[in-house]
């Protein structure tokens, strides 16, 4: 039956988010100004606060499922903008899942493991990377050479996969993906790039030069099965979007109150102040948005695979999250401008998640595809 | 729970409605359109899909009990045109308004009157023929007299005006908003002319004036125990919201087919990003569109708090279906100009219902 409303479950587990979220909120600030030093693996205040993304995975009774709550819990902690323990968790992790044997399960399970996909001249369109493997046949090993830039997890991870060329003994060609270890000769890790916001966020540009494998490493990761780790992350990072932009809009609703400004849901558009309405519309995007997650994840949750429905959500909560941050400064006016507040690093923040992950563009393009029948030769 | 599952009976109903919206009103949306009329064998109909009787009921919990499953139906039969789930909208706005406020003479005297074999009327009249007018300055009044209300006003846009057997009409009493149930044959009850508008033409909409009717105690909704007004409007909102996601889906899924075929610069339209991602961005607002009414309708199912939903549902689907009508005309150029073709009704549609209140109900 539909329904939209939370479980006390549900509402248990978000009210525990929340409070971490508040104190996770402390520490995004810091490392904003502090983008050079790396957090901690886990904040002091993790001891007495379980994660509560774990609590979600493993399942609450009584809740609306886990993929739901998971998703919700993951708005909460973006809400405040750093989680008091680090996910142990990459997308390099999903591709060793589903794609590599059991024995190379066995041994790098408990390792976080990035994912390297993007290249200087390949990112919307990663059929187009350079970095390349060529197999050793003097040593049996693989040779990888080349550049990953824009990389999540960077060095915190303590491996990457690594997504490449290559060229087998044989002659074939083609695309896989081959398991990185931090510390492999020839395997460098850049500084930590300069950004516009996410500033605590671990991203660098990764080297490889002549970095010698054993085939053991290699985990065979096509390019389907390596793009399709992200059909579960999309409307996770929606969900993260619209934690930033909620963050941006209960500041707002708050500022506004402080100045005798409530925003009034019973009269009609033509009563209300430019700015009521302005805020109405913001809150009206951000309640679009959060129910095409829900959408996908409850489509998850049935078994039914989401694909168009997890770009719906990737390319609403990130269109979202920009017209929020920028939308909730024009209501606040110059005040909102400064870093002593809060918009200043929603704004900034808020602005990634139109384009890392697939881009609003390349979501559209998937949409587009899919309600026309186009494939991508059609539709390019 | 979070969930978007339909039951058995809503699927069963939403495929009946959207196979008489393809084959039976579709086809019949123009003609109505052009001869600014809505034919009686549409309305019955749509009649026969007992999506109006339903709300007759007089078990009070049966009829409270399908906002969800009216907002699914009101997005179907939108899909064929606006127009004809307004004509099914606007007595289930004023059934409903009697099944969930009414008092139990009220029900027992009125919702029978609705559960024939024939197309009945009635409507709720709220806006008022004013420029810039707003619910939340209603200028019709009922004053107290010794036996009930005298009713004084002018009520604009009531849909089918002319079929309805009552209206009931929101005015302000002792400063406050109340609904009072009217006979359209009540001494100083004059129903106007159909008034011809940019859109919506079918539905034979017309002023309706209240000139010191004499209103007895068992007139107002509710009678003693008076009614929430607000609520009248929260159903109305989300009605409005379904019927905009219908006019929105209708076009763009209308517009598909033309640009995958019109060649320009040697390559069909729709291989274009600049018209594949407008089509891209329908798609992500059509499906925010319906989710937003079914959670504005699933809160008023379950007797909630459905005050701010419905209006966040109501302000983001009339922006959105605005800009989808707009698109569809600007996507197929000429062809969307002429009036061979469906689009420039359902852009003039989409203006006109996104700036109405209180006309309809889920």
């Amino acid at each position: 039956m539909i329904d939209f409303e939370l479980t006390e479950a549900d509402k248990k587990v978000l009210a525990a988010a929340h409070e971490q979220a508040l104190i996770g909120r402390r520490y995004a600030a810091y490392y904003d100004k502090h983008e050079d030093e790396l957090p901690p693996e886990q904040f002091p205040e993790a001891k007495d606060h379980p994660s509560m993304v774990r609590v979600a995975e493993e399942g609450v009774i009584g809740s609306s499922g886990a993929r739901i709550l998971h998703t919700l819990v993951m708005l909460e902690g973006s809400w405040g903008g750093m989680s008091l323990q680090r996910s142990r968790w990459g997308l390099g992790n999903t591709v060793l899942e589903t794609v590599a044997t059991p024995e190379q399960i066995e041994k790098w399970k408990n390792y976080t493991i990035s994912i390297a996909i993007t290249e200087p001249s390949a990112g919307s369109d990663p059929a187009n990377i350079r970095t390349t493997a060529t197999f050793d046949r003097e040593t049996d090993e693989w040779v990888l050479n080349g550049e990953k830039i824009f990389i999540s997890q960077a060095q915190s991870a303590d491996a990457a996969m690594v997504f490449s060329r290559f060229m087998a003994p044989d002659g074939t060609r083609g695309m896989t993906t081959f398991l990185v270890e931090k510390g492999t000769p020839g395997f460098t890790i850049g500084p930590q790039l300069k950004k516009l916001g996410i500033r605590g966020h671990d991203t660098c540009n990764l080297l490889f030069e002549n970095c010698r494998l054993p085939e053991f490493n290699h985990i065979k990761g096509d390019f389907k099965s390596t793009m399709s780790v992200f059909n579960d992350s999309r409307p996770m990072v929606a969900a993260t979007a619209l934690g930033v932009a909620r963050a941006a809009l209960d500041f707002t609703r708050e500022k506004l109150s402080e100045r005798g400004i409530e925003i009034d849901y019973r009269s009609g558009a033509r009563s209300r102040s430019a700015i009521a309405d302005k805020f109405l519309r913001l809150e009206a995007i951000h309640e679009a948005a959060l129910l095409t997650v829900m959408r996908s994840k409850w489509l998850e949750q049935q078994n039914v695979p989401p694909k168009v429905e997890a770009s719906i959500a990737k390319a609403a909560g990130g269109k979202a999250a920009r017209k929020i941050t920028q939308g909730c400064i024009e209501i606040l006016g110059p005040e909102a401008l400064s870093e002593e507040h809060l918009l200043d690093r929603c704004f900034r923040d808020g602005r990634i998640f139109d384009i890392y992950e697939g881009a609003g563009e390349i979501q559209r393009l998937i949409i587009a595809r899919s309600i026309l029948g186009y494939t991508s030769r059609d539709l390019r | 729970m979070i969930s978007f599952e339909l039951t058995e009976e809503q699927k069963l109903a939403q495929s009946m409605v959207q196979e008489l919206a393809a084959n039976t009103l579709r086809p019949a949306a123009r003609d109505a359109d052009d001869r600014e009329a809505m034919p009686d064998s549409l309305l019955s109909e749509i009649w026969s899909t007992g999506i109006v009787q339903s709300q007759a009921s007089t078990d009070s919990d049966a009829a409270s009990s399908s906002a969800t499953l009216n907002a699914i139906l009101l997005e179907e039969l939108a899909v064929a045109d606006a127009a004809f789930a307004i004509a099914a909208a606007a007595p289930i706005g004023f059934l409903s308004a009697i099944a969930a406020q009414g008092s139990s003479a009220q029900k027992k005297n009125l919702l029978p009157l609705f559960g024939g074999d024939k197309y009945r009327c009635a409507g709720i009249a709220i806006m008022e023929p004013d420029f810039a007018f707003d619910v939340s300055s209603i200028r019709t009044t009922a004053n107290k007299t010794r036996d009930g209300y005298r009713l004084s006003g002018i009520k604009g846009l009531v849909p089918l005006a002319g079929r309805c057997s009552h209206f009931l009409v929101v005015a302000r009493c002792d400063g406050a908003l109340d609904a009072f149930i009217v006979d359209r044959n009540a001494k100083g009850v004059t129903v106007g002319e159909k008034k011809m508008n940019i859109g919506l033409r079918a539905l034979e909409t017309a002023t309706v004036s209240f000139n010191d009717v004499e209103l007895s105690i068992s007139a107002r909704l509710g009678e003693s125990a008076g009614c929430d007004v607000q609520r009248i409007i929260d159903s109305s909102r989300t009605a409005i919201s379904a019927i905009l996601t219908g006019i929105s889906r209708g076009v763009m899924e209308f517009v598909i087919p033309y640009l995958k075929e019109r060649v320009v610069h040697g390559a069909p339209l729709a291989q274009k990003q600049v018209i594949a991602f407008r089509l891209a961005d329908m798609r992500i607002e059509t499906d925010a569109m319906r989710w937003m009414t079914w959670k504005a309708a699933s809160i008023l199912e379950h007797g909630g708090d459905a005050i701010k939903q419905s209006q966040l549902a109501y302000t983001y689907n009339g922006e959105q279906a605005m800009w989808i009508a707009d698109e569809g005309v600007q996507m197929m150029g000429g062809h969307g100009y002429l009036r061979d073709n469906p689009v420039e009704m359902w852009y003039r549609n989409a203006r006109s219902l996104s700036v109405m209140e209180g006309a309809v109900g889920v």
